[in-house]
């Protein structure tokens, strides 16, 4: 394609003039999608985070720019404790987590430990139990009086201090982690699965005793997943509202999500809140830098990859001491809380329990009687849904375009959809209220803000779920289909939508799970009709209402366990177990 | 006077020629509010006055009397429900028809808000007088109920000799890890009841009590389970809840009326002025003060609102002890500092 200038008197060369195009010509079918993919993270994304920043900026009276907020947020002594005690606290939360989660993915993955599968759906069944309620459980288990492991105590020993006290520093850890550790196993249980033993053998053979080459080859390759489970751990742990709204109020130990309910409380200074978030976001954000520093300098993550055998680890004698440690820590996770919360749900007076004094009568309550039980079960289980279909829709379209590289700049989209993971539920319903809560949009209390502040808190879990999967298909299959004379919705139709079926089903209840049971960004978005159970279960339990809370909690999680049960039906028991 | 003015006002604006009507009768002003009500729908209710079981069951009782009105009953703590209507006030999107609070000096504020409305119930004119007078002098409130804070004990754990006589008697070290009390950041009652014990006492009260480790929930509501389980020896509660375990469950609980005198927190009732359901909500304002709630709020323990209704057996009238009363301005004026203080004490 040549053209002649009228003002050359030469040939100008085989090099095309570049076209010129209208900015209507350049609105092709391609770009608008990227540009409607791009609005729709906008509005989750970007708008609800500039409004907290905008917002914790602004004079709540006058409008005008002011750094009072800061001040007001960070002057008081109390303030800085609650910060303070939130980083020991999450701290600890990620060593404990850690104690649970490593040894029993190893034990899982690595070893000739009995009982796997029953670890296996322990550590599930923790990711099953919403955190509220393994708190109530243990409320119930280790209340300083009453609780049944103390009463136990004071039996037997005839001592008049309890043995252990939930509501403490150590009550707050251990309930906060019981909770989180499951994503620990899951990315650590991954990471032992690649390792081949032959980079094992090799330390054998020169040498190394077991201890050290667990601790020079085995150790250092599963690192990464450990500390990038440590950084969601601590993350999950900042953020939570059910467990300290439970237990750090009696146990007296200020943590930030209390003092950020303090400042929606009257006078409602939702710009003291945005101030006093800002830090959390930084923190956050530091600690994902950090741990991309980290692993950037030693270059062991590239070392991992599928392939070659993989023994399993003779334990012998120890194989029922591994077993065991792993039976207490499902046992401090699920059972012992589990069972207590069912006893209660079943019972007139949880602390005078007895065979024959069950009755239903407090699930009858709830479900028939209580004025917003009922309703709320159904808002949460269609709420997460929703939510869970519409993030994982808007992960997929995204992904494939990131994957595919269809688009210029896609690569920005894929930044912005996996950065709500730096955000705490709390502090994404914070920005969500300052940016739609108000006229003209006044979506508080609304079912439109809670589906689309839960689909930004999920937003990250769906797209690295769906890039994954997306990434495991070659591009020759979809090609096949446009060579025949295919679009690309029909490559997508036919080619990739069958392959990702499970993947996507997979990432679905990954995400349907914690959405149901949402509670820290719900907290300051719901209205008085739109009710989940996680806010009504807190109600509840302010009146100390604990054996009706815990036929409402039985209600919701027997709910998730039926829809994850059709899950394991049609993916397979291991799909959630294994990181796809 | 200018609170009997303007319900003697109220009374001749709804020109009612002869006395209350009986329960299931409908009164001219009655039937016209509930003819503009039934194309309003559901009316959502705040309300930390009560339990979400007792507030369910007035919801059912009004629904039950005006069929095609809905009732939706969000029950929370004091702070909690006010922070909720702020919230709402704030974003412009007033979802509450009427909220019940222990606390009046929330409903000061959003009179001061421009966010109540208004009105004057015909049914005020049956009310027990003291009640009536407690409310707001030019209508914007009604008095839904008294619920005296009191001490709980645990009868099996605590017998009546060794019970506490007196506020002071709760920072008694023999009380130590065996002491319950609310939070003033979350309750309103429990707000009205820092002032009380400070007036009495001085902020000395609460350093003592500090020692004593006491268990500080939400709301002062979960106090009496606290003491029923065994979990609290001792603890601040409203009268009714420790009497509707007492009597009505046959729990290990008992009321002690301290000497120095028992928190009588006015709960109170407002419709806000910007209600989605404004007939709705006034219909259901009236229903409260009506005969069936007054029975409903004496078979629960509770003091009813009517003249004429008698108290449930075995409770003490409400003049046969001693009851302190926060004046309104004080307690507003004087709560969000208390807060503070309460915090810097307590830790949290």
């Amino acid at each position: 394609m040549t053209s002649f200038q009228s003002t050359s008197v030469e040939w100008s060369g085989e090099t095309p003039v570049p076209q010129k195009l209208s900015w209507f010509q350049r609105l092709q079918p391609s770009s608008l999608l990227w540009l409607f993919l791009a609005a729709i993270l906008v509005v989750l994304v970007v708008a609800p985070m500039s409004m907290l920043l905008v917002t914790s900026f602004t004079d709540g009276a006058t409008g005008g720019w002011t750094l009072g907020n800061y001040v007001e947020a960070y002057g008081h002594e109390r303030h800085v404790t609650a910060l303070t005690n939130t980083l020991k606290m999450g701290a600890a939360v990620v060593v404990l987590k850690l104690l649970f989660g490593v040894p029993l993915a190893w034990a899982c993955t690595r070893t000739d430990m009995p009982g796997k599968n029953f670890v296996r759906y322990g550590v599930f069944g923790a990711f099953i139990l919403p955190p509220y309620l393994g708190a109530v459980g243990w409320i119930l288990l280790a209340g300083p009086n009453t609780g049944w492991i103390n009463r136990a105590w004071y039996a037997l020993s005839q001592s008049s201090e309890p043995l252990v006290n939930v509501f403490s520093f150590w009550g707050l850890v251990l309930v906060t982690s019981i909770g989180g550790f499951f994503l620990v196993f899951v990315f650590v249980s991954t990471a032992f699965e690649m390792i081949s033993s032959e980079m094992e053998d090799a330390a054998n053979m020169l040498g190394a005793g077991p201890v050290k080459t667990a601790m020079k080859v085995t150790f250092p390759l599963v690192l990464p997943a450990i500390i990038g489970s440590a950084m969601i751990s601590f993350l999950g742990a900042i953020a939570l509202y059910g467990v300290p709204a439970l237990i750090s109020i009696p146990a007296r130990y200020p943590v930030v999500v209390i003092q950020l309910a303090e400042f929606f409380s009257f006078p409602l200074r939702v710009e003291v809140a945005a101030a006093y978030s800002i830090p959390l976001l930084l923190i956050t954000m530091s600690l994902l830098g950090l741990q991309r520093l980290v692993l950037n300098r030693k270059g062991y993550t590239s070392i991992s990859g599928k392939g070659g055998e993989r023994r399993l680890v003779k334990l012998g004698k120890w194989r029922w001491a591994m077993f065991g440690y792993c039976f207490v820590v499902v046992a401090l996770a699920v059972l012992m809380p589990l069972i207590v919360l069912l006893m209660a749900a079943f019972s007139k007076n949880w602390t005078s329990f007895s065979f024959d004094g069950l009755t239903l009568s407090n699930f009858y309550y709830v479900l028939f009687q209580h004025s917003s039980s009922q309703k709320a079960l159904i808002t949460s289980v269609s709420v997460g849904a929703v939510a869970a279909t519409a993030a994982i829709l808007l992960a997929l379209c995204i992904g494939y375009i990131v994957q595919r590289k269809l688009l210029p700049f896609s690569s920005a989209l894929a930044f912005i959809a996996v950065s709500p993971f730096v955000i705490p539920g709390i502090v994404l319903a914070i920005g969500f209220y300052a940016a739609y809560a108000f006229p003209p949009l006044a979506l508080y209390g609304t079912y439109t803000i809670l589906v689309l502040a839960f689909v930004t808190r999920f937003l990250p879990i769906a797209f690295t779920t769906s890039a994954a999967g997306i990434r495991a298909i070659h591009p020759e299959m979809e090609d096949a289909v446009r060579i025949l004379g295919g679009g690309r919705l029909e490559a997508v139709r036919s080619v990739v939508a069958p392959l990702l079926k499970r993947t996507l089903a997979g990432g679905w209840l990954l995400i349907f799970v914690p959405a149901a049971q949402e509670l820290s960004t719900a907290i300051f978005l719901v209205g008085p009709t739109t009710r989940v159970v996680s806010v009504v279960l807190l109600d509840l339990s302010e009146e100390g209402q604990l054996e009706t809370l815990a036929a409402l909690g039985t209600l919701l999680l027997l709910i998730i366990v039926a829809v994850v049960a059709v899950g394991f039906r049609y993916l397979g028991r291991d799909f959630m177990l294994r990181r796809q | 006077m200018t609170c009997l003015k303007s319900i003697a006002a109220a009374a001749l604006i709804v020109a009612l020629p002869l006395g209350g009507a009986a329960a299931g009768e409908m009164t001219a002003a009655e039937t016209e509010l509930y003819e503009a009500a039934k194309g309003e729908g559901t009316i959502t209710w705040y309300v930390s006055q009560t339990t979400t079981e007792f507030a369910d069951g007035i919801c059912a009782q009004f629904i039950e009397r005006y069929p095609g009105v809905g009732c939706n009953a969000v029950r929370a703590s004091g702070q909690v429900v006010f922070q909720r209507i702020q919230q709402e006030l704030q974003a412009g999107a007033l979802q509450a028809d009427v909220m019940s609070t222990n606390d009046d000096g929330q409903m000061y504020r959003l009179k001061e808000q421009n966010a109540l409305a208004q009105y004057a119930p015909e049914n005020l004119e049956h009310m027990v007088p003291a009640m009536r007078e407690m409310a707001d002098p030019e209508n914007y409130w009604i008095t839904s109920g008294v619920s005296p804070l009191v001490i709980a004990y645990n009868t099996r754990l605590v017998s009546e000799e060794e019970a506490p006589k007196n506020w002071t008697d709760l920072y008694d070290p023999k009380w130590k890890n065996q002491v319950a009390i609310g939070h003033p950041g979350f309750s309103g009652s429990v707000g009205l009841w820092t002032v009380m014990i400070e007036d009495l006492y001085g902020w000395e009260f609460f350093e003592k009590l500090e020692e004593n480790a006491p268990q500080i929930g939400r709301s002062v509501a979960d106090g009496h389970n606290l003491v029923v389980t065994g979990e609290r020896k001792v603890a601040l509660a409203p009268l009714s809840l420790i009497e509707a375990d007492a009597r009505g469950k046959n729990s290990p609980i008992a009321a002690v009326f301290p000497e120095d005198g028992a928190l009588m927190p006015p709960s109170v009732t407002g419709v806000m002025s910007d209600a989605p359901h404004p007939n709705a909500a006034r219909l259901f304002v009236n229903f409260i003060l009506g005969p069936e709630i007054s029975e409903y709020l004496a078979s629960d323990y509770r003091y009813p609102l009517r003249e004429g209704v008698p108290l449930a057996e075995g409770m003490r009238p409400l003049d046969s002890y001693r009851t302190n009363v926060i004046p309104i301005e004080e307690g507003m004026a004087r709560v969000p500092e208390i807060q503070t203080k309460f915090r810097n004490t307590f830790g949290i």
